[in-house]
């Protein structure tokens, strides 16, 4: 069954998981028991098919990228500490977050942070820019099969248009930013981690 | 358990030792600064840069020397970071509590996974409701009805707090008690039970003069209440394809089949969108349409005029009623009052949907005039019953008159043969039972009777509705289809949605009742807590175990509904006022008897609470030239914020606009095309063949679009413009079956959508 030790939290990564993400000791704790209780295959690690059981995410047309989105490039396994990584980013942002090094970089659950996470999910091929044919298979995903393609193709293009300031008929993560100002992303991209 | 490592006792160690490495690597930069100060003169910088840099290194020197050279310094420091940290943790664990009193949250989670947000709504609307219904109950409850009971006389002993003997023998029937006469007359649930007495028990509690504030009252909270949750909420329309891509998926949903109608739902809400693109650029001009949209609104008019005249007649024969024998009164005519006006809010309505199918409205705008025409005639309602009952007042009156001349002639005679038979100074009160007392028609009551019948009948419709036009649906579509030639489930009549504008009109309309109700009977507020409590449970039963999910996306924001609530209980602070301007109270009932006008409670604390300073101050203050002046003025100041409002408004228009033709004149002379109205164009195909808009449909697209009646249908059936675009719920996704979930993969176009998983007992 490969070596139980490993799989207890120490005190030094929680330490270190704390830092990194801002989360809380016991919300730490907390988490890593639902680690553990997805972890069917009692390994330390979580692989896709843990992460399909949840049902909120099998039904999400986004559910497979946002799956994705908690392995690290090329890697069919994350271990805890990614996935506390990815679930930082859904820390709600508190007001008198004293940063107590203000050289340190901007914590994970910033509004910046939060809307590059939404704008990976899009951007497939990680070149900072969702293209049409991006665009077309997000829409593809959420309206099944009962639209045909050029409409899909002008709804496409309609949004770029919309969008694109600098006519490279893409969108750019500052283009993303300015779509999403009026947006409450501080509220709608946080969940509420019981301490 | 796994991972659980010792978490208690090392929290503590954990801190200090946390504080401690704080102070280590404060040290360590100290030590920097100071080295760094040592050498600043030695490098090669401007002396402007040298004595910044200086003056910033010194702050900081200063600033943590003190922490951390001292040894008391130290320790100092550490308590206030081992404080802080304690005040955190604490303030965490009571934010955890505060979560786990919030009501009905896993109910209304469990309605939100399954219906969406927009039912959801709903739901979060009535519990917020109930809060505040529970503030108001409190603050009546604690400083009217405990004092009453508590320090005031008690049952019995005065006239008006008795079951007079005339109506004794009947007191305790049901039938009277239903009608809250009787025992239910005479107790603190109306106004009539409550004493004058200017102060009462030891604690010398001014009664009346709380009754009058505290009925002011309840309107200033709802007031602050309703205003405080009146957010901004611009419609934006600027980035409107990309936020349906980019933020249309509603995560709270968890059930596979409220996913299915979010699919549906999105698919609408992208075709509607282009039609408002549409919309945009056209100017209707139509005089036929113009012509019949006066003529629907003349229709409405003529409508409201009549419920309101409806609901007048209704309440001069209840009068009739109420003067005849009760033996002789059916109960349907003792009860008439109360079901015309329950059913003309439940039967009106869908006349003013059909009379909208004539003015030709887009959908939302349509759903617009729909809502405020629905207010109106609420209000049309609850102002007519009012006034009608407020006409009967002066009957009374003129009764109370012949009472009153009775009553002293009454005692007069007794007084005078008590005087020429006796001659000590003793001068007894003539020896009336106070059940004998002949008491006056109290009107103020009468009133609160009235409209705490209303509130029950109102809950009795709203029950009888869900029963019927829901749970009984709902058994007899999914039990007689084994047997019946059509399919219930896919046409007619099908399983329900849940209405939520009229769900909200409802509870809207049933508040305005309680807000104008409560002055006249305190007991009305107990009622409706019990309604709110009863609803929410009722409601979310048969919302999930009945209703299915939208298939139509909803548009209503909440923000619209609070406008609704805003203007409701301004409608509904007229009437009291009304009552407390111009009617005098009861000489024998209420706290307010034997005064010439209610307000003159306020009058008469000046004068005898008050310092001779504050006398006079007030009665400059209310000098009537003062007040016209002070409301001249805040007319005024209101006014100019209008305006300077409308003026942000307009530059906030015109500047977006701006924006746009700059970005898409940026764009052409990019792109070297004369316009981007290509794109236009073919939007324009996406149109299906049957819209508002006569727009030149490719075949094409037309017929992708329309609906052929072979393929199963929504189960709601294929009426409404924008249904004929969806014809089957979307097939297999892109994605692989997934492990775990057993949802059926591939629908065949020929099997009839059945929705047997809905019902759940």
């Amino acid at each position: 069954m490969g070596s139980r030790a490993s799989t207890l939290l120490r005190e030094e990564e929680i330490e270190e998981i704390k830092k990194e993400t801002g989360f809380s000791h016991s919300q730490i704790t907390r988490l890593y028991s639902r680690f553990t209780s997805l972890d069917k295959g009692e390994n330390g690690t979580l692989s896709r098919e843990d992460f399909q059981r949840i049902p909120e995410l099998a039904i999400n047309p986004l559910g497979d990228r946002i799956i994705n989105a908690f392995f690290p490039e090329g890697e069919d396994q994350v271990n805890f500490r990614g996935f506390m990584r990815t679930l930082a980013h859904f820390r709600p942002i508190e007001d008198n977050e004293k940063n107590k090094d203000p050289t340190a970089s901007e914590p994970l659950n910033s509004r910046n942070n939060k809307l590059r996470f939404a704008f990976r999910l899009y951007d497939l091929d990680r070149d900072d820019k969702i293209s049409r044919d991006e665009l077309l298979q997000v829409l593809r995903m959420m309206v099944g099969v009962n639209i045909s393609d050029e409409q899909l193709g002008s709804i496409a293009d309609r949004t770029i248009q919309e969008a694109d300031q600098n006519g490279d008929n893409s969108i750019s993560f500052n283009e993303f930013i300015k779509v999403l100002e009026k947006v409450d992303v501080e509220q709608k991209m946080s969940i509420r981690f019981l301490h | 358990s796994l991972g659980r490592t010792s978490t208690s006792s090392s929290e503590e160690s954990d801190e200090e030792s946390v504080a401690e490495m704080e102070a280590a690597r404060l040290k360590e930069e100290l030590e920097e600064k100071k080295k760094f100060i040592a050498s600043l003169k030695s490098r090669p910088w401007r002396m402007n840069r040298k004595l910044k840099c200086l003056k910033d290194a010194q702050q900081f020197v200063e600033k943590f020397e003190g922490y951390l050279g001292k040894g008391k310094g130290q320790t100092l420091y550490i308590l206030k970071v081992t404080m802080s940290k304690k005040w955190n943790k604490f303030n965490r664990a009571f934010k955890n509590i505060m979560t786990a009193f919030i009501p009905w949250e896993k109910r209304i989670k469990e309605v939100e996974s399954h219906f969406g947000a927009s039912v959801g709504s709903y739901f979060i609307f009535l519990r917020w409701l109930y809060g505040m219904n529970l503030m108001l109950f409190v603050l009546v409850f604690g400083l009217v009805v405990l004092p009453e009971v508590l320090l005031g006389a008690p049952y019995g002993t005065i006239p008006r707090k008795i079951v007079p003997n005339s109506e004794k023998d009947k007191a305790m029937d049901v039938a009277i008690l239903l009608e809250f006469e009787g025992y239910f007359k005479y107790s603190p649930l109306f106004y009539g039970y409550y004493n004058n007495q200017r102060t009462v028990g030891f604690l010398h509690y001014r009664l009346p003069l709380a009754y009058f504030l505290v009925g002011i009252g309840t309107f200033v909270y709802s007031l602050i209440a309703v205003v405080r949750r009146y957010a901004n909420n611009s419609e934006e329309r600027e980035f409107a394809f990309s936020w349906i891509l980019f933020t249309s998926w509603d995560f709270l949903i968890g059930n596979s089949e409220a996913a299915d109608s979010k699919f549906a739902a999105i698919i609408t809400n992208i075709k509607e969108s282009i039609v408002d693109e549409e919309d945009k650029k056209r100017c209707e001009n139509v005089h036929a349409r113009r012509c019949l949209r006066v003529l629907a609104n003349l229709i409405t008019f003529l409508c409201l005029c009549g419920s309101g005249y409806l609901i007048y007649y209704v309440v001069k024969r209840s009068v009739v009623f109420a003067a005849m024998d009760k033996d002789k009164v059916t109960w349907m005519e003792k009860n008439e009052l109360e079901l015309v006006v329950s059913l003309l809010g439940v039967a009106v309505p869908p006349l003013f949907e059909g009379i909208s199918e004539m003015e030709e409205f887009h959908p939302r705008v349509a759903l617009k005039w729909q809502l405020w025409r629905i207010l109106a005639l609420f209000i049309a309602n609850l102002y007519s019953l009012t006034f009608a009952l407020y006409d009967e007042v002066p009957l009374k009156f003129e009764k109370e008159n012949a009472i009153k001349n009775a009553t002293m002639w009454a005692m007069k005679e007794n007084y005078g043969n008590g005087t020429m038979l006796s001659n000590s100074s003793a001068v007894a009160q003539p020896a009336l039972h106070p059940a004998d007392v002949m008491q006056g028609p109290c009107w103020e009551t009468g009133i609160g009777i009235e409209f705490m019948k209303l509130t029950v009948s109102n809950i009795e419709l709203a029950y009888l509705t869900i029963l019927f036009s829901d749970f009984l649906r709902a058994l007899l579509v999914r039990y007689l289809n084994y047997c019946w030639c059509w399919d219930l489930e896919a046409g007619f009549p099908s399983y329900g949605e849940f209405d939520i504008s009229g769900n909200v009109l409802t509870i809207l309309f049933s508040q305005a009742v309680i807000w104008v109700g409560t002055f006249f009977s305190p007991g009305l507020l107990g009622v409706n807590m019990i309604r709110l409590v009863t609803s929410m449970y009722i409601q979310s039963w048969a919302v999930m175990c009945c209703n299915i999910p939208h298939s139509k996306p909803f548009r209503i924001s909440s923000h619209f509904y609070k406008v609704l609530l805003f203007i409701m209980l301004c409608a509904s602070i007229i009437p009291v006022l009304y009552a407390i301007m111009v009617f005098p109270p009861s000489f024998d009932c209420g706290p307010f008897s034997e005064k010439q006008k209610m307000y003159d409670i306020i009058t008469e604390t000046i004068e005898k609470d008050f310092s001779a300073f504050w006398v006079t101050f007030f009665s400059y203050a209310l000098n009537p030239g003062v007040v016209v002046l002070v409301v001249i003025l805040m007319v005024l100041v209101i006014y100019y914020l209008k305006i300077v409002s409308k003026s942000y408004q307009k530059t906030n228009a015109d500047l977006r606009k701006k924006l746009r033709m700059r970005r898409e004149e940026e764009k052409n002379q990019m792109n070297n095309k004369d316009s981007s109205n290509h794109i236009m164009k073919d939007l324009e195909e996406l149109l299906p063949k049957k819209t508002v808009i006569q727009l030149s449909t490719k075949d094409k697209m037309g017929e992708s679009l329309k609906l052929s009646p072979k393929n199963g249908t929504m189960a709601n059936g294929a009426d409404g413009r924008f249904r004929n675009a969806v014809t089957r719920p979307p097939g297999p996704r892109m994605v692989g079956h997934l492990p775990g979930m057993p949802r059926l993969q591939i629908v065949s176009p020929g099997s009839a959508r059945g929705r047997g998983q809905v019902i759940r007992w």
